[in-house]
């Protein structure tokens, strides 16, 4: 990994419940042609194309990187495909961010995304069967376990997902728009299942992320200011193996310690100036804030409860509404990728953190077993810069 | 003991498709009788239609819809002998790769030749459409020009 690696150009779809004005593909080309004319750059500028999505069953679209080429410009190019579940939109951004560092490839595009209304994800969790337990029946136990490990107040997970909601009101990209939900309103939802109410759960969206990178130098003549990527680390785990602990999985343990690491990182809470986690039910950010080592045992509810994770507060978690108010699977996590680095760019608008030059991206995916990070920066020294 | 009363359900989840504009119009103009091509940026017309262009990656514009066929060539062909359940035709038939007349490129589709002996690359063959249409690509079937 000797050369650097630039983020030169993002893009999104506007995610929603149904986005039937556009085929599948032409959702992904969306997001694509977007962080194109971020990048002020064409079709035949690409090196290579890096797609992700989860798993094909959620469509029923199999292996839509043969058939997607030519929507995205890969005619004559290298089309690589990665798989690791809800991470993998992370994962296939480190993927490309790869091609760049190791000198494979001078501009490489990379895509996720998932049209749920298409099909039914849980069904194709189950395995084309009925009665899967859904990705809820399986988190809320852990929640359970978490909460009554660290004796979290009930109310934390309500808190998170009003926050989420109304940082969604500064997206405009976000599906869920909620400017006026309460704590009270979260807590009379109907309950999926214990702990999860319905406002604590993501909904479940149509949508798509791309991000351009390229080198060092190309990156110098790029318009825009670029994200810099500092370190990337992915860990995966068996889902279920004895001894296993699911509440704090060690593969998100060991990944947060080498991504910090090789960032230069000895101080997450001082060091990182916005996050951007997923948090697909709302106990996820206190789970992953204590899972990741951002905080010590039994400290995360406390930073929540105290607005710290809120924008503005000293440690602000998903500015952009994160998962909870946006979750096209496969892009979800490629959306907390790129969320961090619109923010050290400074071109998160009504959502961005002031003065942000170092942030955080994560994904999870599976039985929290596989995940996927990233640190950028505003500049390739931007942790150091921190003193 | 009284009869249990007994029901059969069959469970199903349908995927549904947005076609978006070139897909659409395509399998719309199967359900009304016609082939459409789609003009490429170098000038080709590609059947069945693109959303992009394969080579340059370049939006196609839905304008360039345009209709080809009804007569095709043959390009080249393999016989079915035993066609399964889920094939286009109950008896034996050839998949082909038909150019329809105005397009550039050939469309793969079922020839219902009759016999093995009946096919020939380079042979004319013509679209025949099924008297009730679903706007699908099985609403098409291809025949030997001088059978049709």
């Amino acid at each position: 990994m000797s050369q650097a690696c630039a983020i030169v150009g993002i893009g999104q779809t506007k995610h929603k419940k149904r986005r039937d004005d556009v085929s599948l593909p032409g959702l992904v080309r969306e997001a694509a042609q977007r962080a194109l004319d971020d990048a002020e750059l064409t079709w035949t500028d690409i090196d290579a194309v890096v797609l992700g999505k989860a798993p094909d069953p959620f469509e029923g679209v199999m292996m839509p990187e043969l058939s997607m080429a030519d929507a995205l410009g890969a005619a004559g190019k290298p089309i690589l495909r990665v798989h690791t579940a809800g991470s993998v939109g992370g994962s296939t951004a480190i993927v490309a961010s790869n091609l760049v560092r190791t000198g494979q490839h001078r501009r490489v595009l990379t895509v996720a995304y998932e049209k749920q209304a298409e099909g039914n994800a849980q069904w194709g969790l189950a395995g084309g069967k009925s009665g899967g337990m859904g990705a809820g029946g399986i988190f809320a136990p852990w929640m359970r376990s978490f909460i009554a490990r660290t004796g979290s107040p009930a109310h934390i997970g309500p808190m998170v997902a009003v926050k989420d909601r109304r940082n969604a009101v500064k997206n405009p990209y976000a599906h869920l728009q909620m400017p006026d939900l309460t704590i009270e309103e979260v807590m009379e939802s109907p309950m999926l299942w214990d702990p999860i109410h319905w406002h604590e759960s993501c909904p479940s969206s149509d949508g798509a992320c791309a991000m351009v990178m390229t080198t060092e130098d190309l990156a110098s003549a790029s318009p825009r200011p670029p994200a810099w990527v500092l370190s990337t680390a992915m860990r995966s785990e068996l889902g279920m193996f004895p001894g296993r602990d699911p509440v704090r999985p060690q593969a998100g343990v060991e990944c947060a310690q080498a991504v910090f690491e090789a960032a230069g990182i000895t101080d997450p809470l001082e060091q990182i100036d916005v996050s951007e986690i997923y948090v697909p039910f709302s106990w996820y950010e206190p789970m992953w804030l204590e899972g990741h080592d951002l905080v010590g045992h039994g400290e995360a509810w406390k930073l929540i409860e105290s607005g710290d994770t809120d924008i503005g507060g000293r440690f602000p978690v998903n500015p952009s509404g994160g998962v909870l108010s946006s979750n096209p699977i496969g892009a979800s996590g490629m959306l907390r990728f790129a969320e961090a680095a619109l923010q050290v760019r400074g071109m998160a608008g009504e959502h961005q953190v002031d003065g942000a030059t170092v942030a955080y991206g994560q994904a999870y995916g599976g039985a929290a077993q596989y995940f996927a990070m990233w640190v950028v920066g505003s500049t390739l020294d931007a942790v150091a810069a921190k003193g | 003991m009284a009869d249990i009363p007994i029901t059969t359900h069959v469970i199903e989840f349908p995927y549904t498709r947005t076609l978006g504009p070139v897909i659409g119009p395509f399998l719309t103009g199967l359900r009304d009788g016609q082939i459409l091509g789609i003009r490429s940026v170098d000038g080709r017309v590609l059947v069945p239609p693109t959303e992009w262009d394969p080579e340059t990656g370049m939006p196609l514009d839905p304008a360039g819809l345009v209709p080809v066929g009804p007569g095709g060539v043959v390009e080249t062909w393999a016989w079915v002998t035993r066609p399964t359940a889920k094939h286009p035709l109950a008896h034996p038939f050839a998949f082909a790769l038909v150019r329809l007349d105005g397009a550039d490129t050939a469309l793969m589709h079922a020839v219902d030749a009759g016999s093995i002996e009946s096919m020939a690359t380079g042979m004319r063959v013509t679209a025949k459409f099924r008297d009730e249409r679903h706007g699908h690509i099985t609403d098409v079937v291809f025949v030997p020009e001088e059978r049709a």
